[in-house]
């Protein structure tokens, strides 16, 4: 046993029978007790990887171990996990009473109805819908249903608990606050937890680590703050972070960077974030808007097309080689539209990716 | 205000006057006709001395009997083998559209002629059924000819031509059960029996309690496939009479429509009762 890989994904990989490869290699494992964030765009393979955890779909190759037991031949009632739907699945015909306890009466290893009552009571006081008990599911919100769902996918004590983007159906605000719910609830529980999104926000705020996907594949795996400061790829850096990153198109030709309007010298960069070898040709510079700062020395020279507030901060727009860009400033900036300004790129938070995508400073 | 209310009026006239006139009037009508006797161009005061003669013509009573009996045994049993069929079809048959469509097509033929087709496959000496039956060393009774069996032939024939559209109406309301409900109980480890009872049939309670009503009281109004299989009789001897073939015989044939008006009557009395209770019962297992 190791709690390290208490849930461990091998070589899975899912190709659906009308040809679709939905995931092509995906390998990771999930630590005994974390919550780990299933991230990607919409497409990527989350949902899918979940539902073969689940054992609703099967993998067309690959393992998955559950602490060290492989269960992909094992039905998915045995595979003690517990599963939250997106749209939670609740019984519309029973009471929440019933419906929490719908997992314990049926199948062989029923229970007798006072125990069943029992146990379903003691996780409603959990999730705090003890009041709701006789309600039938029509007449709850949104996030009383999803507290019912989650009740009832923990009643049968399972160890790993699946959730698909559990809270897509809820409005913003009431977003927030399950979000935390859930993160505490799992936790004091202490249940290891796969739980998949496409919300970054989501996957940043409550994931002890985060797996990004895309096309079928892991871009990243690993914990939240990486994601932006070392992201592994293109994808990555473009997919993690509010505003967006900005790209320029660069050019190296022998000990510079050369874009249409600055050049970046390579031994002002830190020697110690190459990641490899740097032929010439050409390059992708990404910085993260907060990285790209009006300053007296400021290497890119422009003007602000327009100025957007968002909370504490503002972000500057402005255009440059026809592509839109953004620099993160204070709340107190006073630039304003079609100011002209001078930009500076602190170098050593910048990246350089290849055309193909992968990470070279 | 006023003028929307009168905009209403307006646009409620059509539907207010057609069924006024063609449902609200004529139960009126009949009430009315219960009380007079004579024939329809000729019609006097008669008190309640059709009601009289009502309640004492065997006739009437063993309509009323056949016909209650009737219902009762053929919509439960109908519906209950429409459940089955239904479940089976839509759990486990693959090609689903077309045994959908088979079961459908009696609903779009018409009864006399499933009725003739029926004379066929009932008769007591070349009929399919008989043959069938006497070939796996069954009793053989003869289901058109014998008055004890004339009863039980129309509750077979009911039950058949029931199945349509039951399954259909089933059909749709299985496909509207959302699949999650059974992915996420199948996950909880729970039985087909468990599913079955603990999902499929709650959630088919109020398409149930719909087709019950339609189902009643159209066994209620039972008459063409009686004409239909007994060539224009209600059986032999009239062994198999029903409310409403009392009512055209006595309307039309006997020509005492104050007679007939009382059956009607007591019929439409007997369908509100029956509708009446079955509405409080679906309403009540809905609750639990």
């Amino acid at each position: 046993m190791d709690d390290n890989k208490f849930v461990e994904v091998k070589n899975l990989r899912k190709v659906y029978d009308n040809g679709h490869e939905a995931i092509k290699d995906v390998s990771f494992s999930v630590k005994r007790g974390d919550l780990v964030c299933l991230l990607g765009p919409s497409g990527c393979g989350k949902t899918t990887i979940l539902n073969i955890l689940a054992g609703l779909l099967n993998p067309s190759a690959g393992d998955i171990l559950f602490d060290g037991k492989s269960v992909v031949k094992t039905a998915p009632k045995d595979r003690h996990i517990g599963y939250v739907f997106q749209n939670y699945a609740l019984y519309p015909h029973m009471t929440v009473l019933q419906n929490v306890m719908f997992p314990l009466v049926v199948g062989k290893h029923k229970k007798s109805k006072k125990e069943a009552e029992q146990i379903a009571r003691k996780y409603m006081e959990l999730t705090q819908i003890t009041d709701l008990a006789e309600q039938k599911p029509g007449n709850l919100s949104g996030g009383q249903q999803q507290r019912v769902a989650i009740a009832r996918a923990l009643v049968q004590e399972p160890q790993i608990l699946l959730m698909d983007e559990p809270l897509s159906n809820l409005d913003a605000r009431l977003r927030l606050k399950i979000r935390e719910e859930i993160r505490s609830l799992v936790k004091s529980v202490g249940i290891t937890t796969l739980f998949v999104t496409h919300d970054q926000e989501e996957a940043l705020s409550i994931g002890d680590k985060i797996i990004l996907f895309n096309d079928g594949l892991i871009q990243q795996d690993d914990l939240g703050q990486n994601f932006y400061l070392e992201p592994n790829n293109y994808f990555v850096a473009n997919f993690v972070g509010n505003p967006v990153i900005d790209n320029f198109k660069v050019t190296k030709i022998a000990d510079e960077l050369r874009a249409s309007d600055f050049t970046i010298k390579l031994v002002d960069l830190d020697q110690s974030r190459f990641k490899r070898e740097m032929p010439d040709g050409e390059y992708t510079l990404s910085v993260r808007p907060e990285n790209i700062v009006p300053q007296e020395d400021g290497i890119i020279t422009t003007q602000v097309d327009d100025v957007e507030l968002i909370g504490r901060e503002r972000i500057l727009k402005f255009t440059h080689d026809n592509v839109q860009a953004r620099s993160l400033v204070n709340l107190e900036s006073p630039l304003r539209r079609g100011d002209q300004i001078k930009l500076g790129l602190r170098l050593d938070r910048i990246f350089l990716f290849t055309p193909e995508g992968e990470r070279v400073y | 205000m006023k003028t929307n209310q009168k905009k209403a009026w307006l646009f409620l006239a059509p539907t207010i006057i057609f069924v006024t006139l063609f449902s609200i009037y004529p139960i009126l009508r009949a009430f009315g006709m219960s009380l007079q006797k004579g024939s329809l161009i000729d019609l006097s005061w008669a008190g309640f001395s059709n009601y009289q003669y009502l309640f004492h013509d065997p006739e009437f009573w063993l309509a009323i009997k056949n016909t209650i009996l009737y219902a009762v045994i053929s919509v439960p049993v109908g519906l209950a083998i429409s459940i089955m069929l239904a479940w089976i079809i839509f759990s486990k048959v693959k090609h689903k559209a077309f045994f959908e469509t088979t079961f459908f097509m009696p609903y779009v033929t018409s009864t006399i002629a499933i009725g003739i087709v029926f004379r066929y496959i009932f008769n007591g000496d070349y009929g399919m059924l008989n043959f069938v039956l006497r070939s796996l060393h069954l009793p053989a009774p003869n289901w058109i000819d014998d008055p004890a069996m004339s009863l039980t032939t129309i509750i077979i024939f009911g039950i058949w031509t029931s199945l349509a559209f039951n399954i259909v109406i089933l059909m749709g309301a299985l496909r509207n059960i959302d699949p999650n409900f059974y992915t996420i109980a199948e996950m909880y480890g729970a039985s087909s029996k468990d599913k079955f009872w603990r999902i499929t049939m709650p959630e088919l309670v109020p398409t149930i309690a719909f087709l019950l009503t339609m189902n009643v009281i159209g066994a209620f109004k039972i008459y063409t496939s009686v004409y239909a299989l007994f060539n224009g009789q209600a059986g032999v001897g009239n062994s198999a009479t029903t409310a409403v073939f009392y009512i055209y015989n006595k309307f039309q044939i006997v020509g005492t429509p104050g007679v007939a008006m009382v059956a009607t009557v007591i019929l439409f009395l007997i369908i509100l009762l029956a509708t009446f209770l079955q509405r409080k019962m679906m309403k009540k297992i809905g609750e639990n």
